[in-house]
């Protein structure tokens, strides 16, 4: 067993034999990547110039005044492509580079990891392709037409229930015949070692500015973190600078779809038990005989039977919460930030939002309105929600939400 | 003796190649499984790889992932499986049979019951595409003691270095994968595959069987003087589906090719 590979019991190398050298090699290139200067110097320098940050730590006036608490929101959705997924990709392309890698490979399920891919492909001059569930293809056919304007080939995959799950399956696949040549890029936090760690590293820094930023904004570290977890990639980042710091709660969001007692939903840690798959050991969604089951939530990146290693630890050891939030309670969290502050999340965000307004209320009624007025919370906003307003538009006309 | 490695023995004194076919277990359906176990004991086969159907079979290509996906669909699981081999144990299969499946499986069942059914209805082998040598710890420790099954390593092109570990310690024979990536890829062998199966040769002291896009004994010619057999997996499958698993076309595939492999 290669002890450095787990987070507890969890994580670890599940792939096939004709991988363990890839990732062995992958692994010594990344932790010489950053541990040297010069390629931290890229990283930073295209994180400000191309991707845009540092991203805000917005004071949610309105907001903070409706639920009676302090509520900052991390602006990842301000990043260029609309989302954080962008700051992982500009890293690992970047180590693709050193790598002499040629080609770079995605898997994706909304899409925003596809296009954040295909994005940095044209940016660095390589050759992309990105697997997407032939059943995610016509959900999010905008994000396939951006692709292909950024130059990616997007190849449907028509296996098992043609989603994320079998996107990434048939990446893995490739991977394995192409490793030669061909870095694969992992969108979320998982995968096997050392993709769980090297989307952390290259998320954190959403944590290490909120961090900063806070200080600067009120003195204090906040007294929670949010942030919505499907794989767990913005989770992760958001949560990273903040683990060692014990008085600070850190609450993961899972999506509860129709809700946990339903069987459609997406929260791996509610009721998954620990399984194996695309590379990890984590807690998985499955059936009776061991065999993947499909997750479901209104939003399409927290559509994943399982979550990041690091978070199964993070919730056994209990340093960090998870709970969850409903389609339903996600879509009106997503009307009121639309409402109060003119911000369209993305619905994968809206459901930490979800979440923060019904602990918001509890706060109140726990330690009283006056002492929940001084409590900070901090809620990473992961993405905009212009790629989701087909999916609103439906569930608003099922709904009748917006007469 | 475990039943492989008996068989392996014996194909050393008779100075024969081993011959090894992969079936997906509840295909067309488990009666019908059993009786093409049968039609390949029949045929000369020397082992067989019966694979345990998953959700999400990374390792496989197109062929094998449809047949998963359609024992599946079939109500096929692991517990289905373990009661077809102990029945066709007892109707008299002497046959070395593999399961061939991925980790999630076995622990979703729980290793150590595993292992306990597996001696129980004589399973002799496992192969486990996703669990590769420095994750076998957990399952090793519940076969040490067992004799009946043994675990089946295996090798690619690329692994190199990693070789004289793996084998340090392996049973039965080693899995030589031809090429990069999934099942059933064709005979499209990693370019310096005869490099690398001669490479394996010299280190291991069990037989050394080559897998991935083999369909016919002719595939094998270039590496018959290094090789100790020869395992056919997607193409036994495709053969199956176009002929309605008749147990004749089987038959008559598993012995022409055992015949020709011992005179190329």
């Amino acid at each position: 067993m290669n002890q450095k590979a787990y987070y507890g019991t969890f994580g670890g190398q599940y792939v096939s034999e004709s991988l363990m050298n890839t990732l062995e090699e992958l692994d010594t290139a990344f932790e010489e990547a950053i541990r040297d200067e010069e390629f931290l110097k890229q990283y930073h320098y295209y994180l400000k110039q191309y991707v845009g940050r540092e991203t805000p730590l917005y004071f949610a006036e309105r907001l903070s005044e409706k639920y009676g608490t302090k509520i900052y929101l991390k602006r990842e959705d301000l990043n260029h492509t609309g989302a954080h997924k962008i700051n992982n990709v500009i890293g690992q392309i970047l180590l693709a580079k050193r790598m002499g890698k040629k080609k770079v490979i995605a898997e994706t399920g909304a899409g925003q990891h596809g296009v954040a891919t295909a994005t940095g492909a044209a940016l660095f001059g390589m050759e992309c392709t990105v697997y997407m569930g032939e059943e995610d293809i016509k959900r999010q056919a905008l994000n396939v037409m951006r692709m292909e304007m950024l130059g990616a080939k997007v190849v449907s995959v028509r296996s098992g229930s043609n989603t994320l799950k079998d996107a990434t399956n048939e990446a893995i696949r490739t991977w394995a015949k192409t490793a030669e040549d061909t870095f694969y890029i992992i969108g979320s936090a998982v995968g096997p070692y050392p993709y769980p760690k090297m989307v952390k590293e290259f998320q954190s820094c959403i944590s290490r500015e909120s961090k900063k930023q806070i200080l600067e904004a009120e003195g204090r570290l906040p007294d929670v973190v949010m942030a919505c977890v499907g794989g767990g990639s913005n989770s992760i980042g958001m949560f990273a600078d903040f683990i060692e710091d014990k008085e600070v709660r850190l609450i993961g969001v899972e999506a509860a779809g129709k809700g946990i007692e339903t069987g459609e939903h997406a929260s791996a840690m509610a009721l998954g038990a620990p399984g194996v798959l695309h590379g990890m050991r984590s807690y998985l969604l499955q059936d009776e005989d061991g065999n993947v089951q499909l997750a479901h939530s209104i939003s399409a990146g927290l559509d994943y039977p399982g979550v990041g290693p690091e978070h199964a630890y993070l919730r056994d050891t209990g340093r960090a919460e998870y709970v969850s939030a409903t389609d339903t309670e996600a879509m009106d969290a997503l009307m009121e930030l639309c409402k109060l502050e003119g911000i369209i999340p993305a619905i994968e965000s809206a459901h930490a939002m979800a979440y923060a307004f019904k602990y918001a209320e509890n706060l109140g009624k726990e330690i009283g309105a006056e002492a929940a007025k001084d409590k900070i919370m901090v809620i990473c906003l992961s993405g905009r929600g212009d790629k989701d307003v087909n999916t609103i538009a439906d569930y608003l006309s099922g709904k009748g939400y917006l007469n | 003796m475990n039943r492989i490695e008996a068989r392996m023995q014996q194909l050393e004194q008779r100075g024969e190649k081993a011959f090894i076919t992969y079936i997906t277990a509840g295909l067309p359906d488990l009666e019908g499984t059993k009786a093409l176990l049968k039609a390949k004991e029949r045929a000369g086969c020397d082992v067989v790889e019966l694979g345990i159907p998953f959700s999400d079979p990374v390792a496989d290509g197109p062929v094998i992932q449809n047949a998963s996906y359609k024992a599946i669909c079939n109500g096929i699981n692991l517990k289905k499986v373990f009661v077809a081999v102990e029945e066709v144990r007892k109707e008299g299969l002497e046959l070395p049979i593999i399961f061939m499946m991925y980790y999630n499986t076995i622990l979703h069942y729980g290793v150590e019951a595993f292992v306990k059914k597996c001696n129980e209805v004589g399973v002799d082998g496992l192969i486990i595409p996703d669990l590769p040598f420095e994750e076998q710890e957990d399952l090793k420790n519940c076969l040490k003691d067992s004799d009946t099954t043994i675990l089946i390593q295996l090798v690619s092109p690329v692994s190199g270095d990693r070789i004289p570990r793996i084998l340090e310690n392996a049973r039965g024979f080693v899995y030589c994968v031809s090429s990069m990536g999934v099942t059933g890829q064709g005979a499209n062998f990693h370019r310096e595959v005869v490099q690398y199966l001669k490479h394996v040769k010299e280190v291991s002291k069990i037989p050394v069987m080559m897998g991935f896009g083999i369909r016919t004994a002719e595939d094998v010619r270039p590496m018959k003087d290094i090789i100790d057999g020869a395992i056919v997996g997607s193409h036994f499958i495709n053969l199956m589906e176009e002929n309605g698993y008749s147990t004749a076309v089987a038959e008559e595939y598993c012995s022409t090719f055992k015949r020709e492999l011992n005179q190329l």
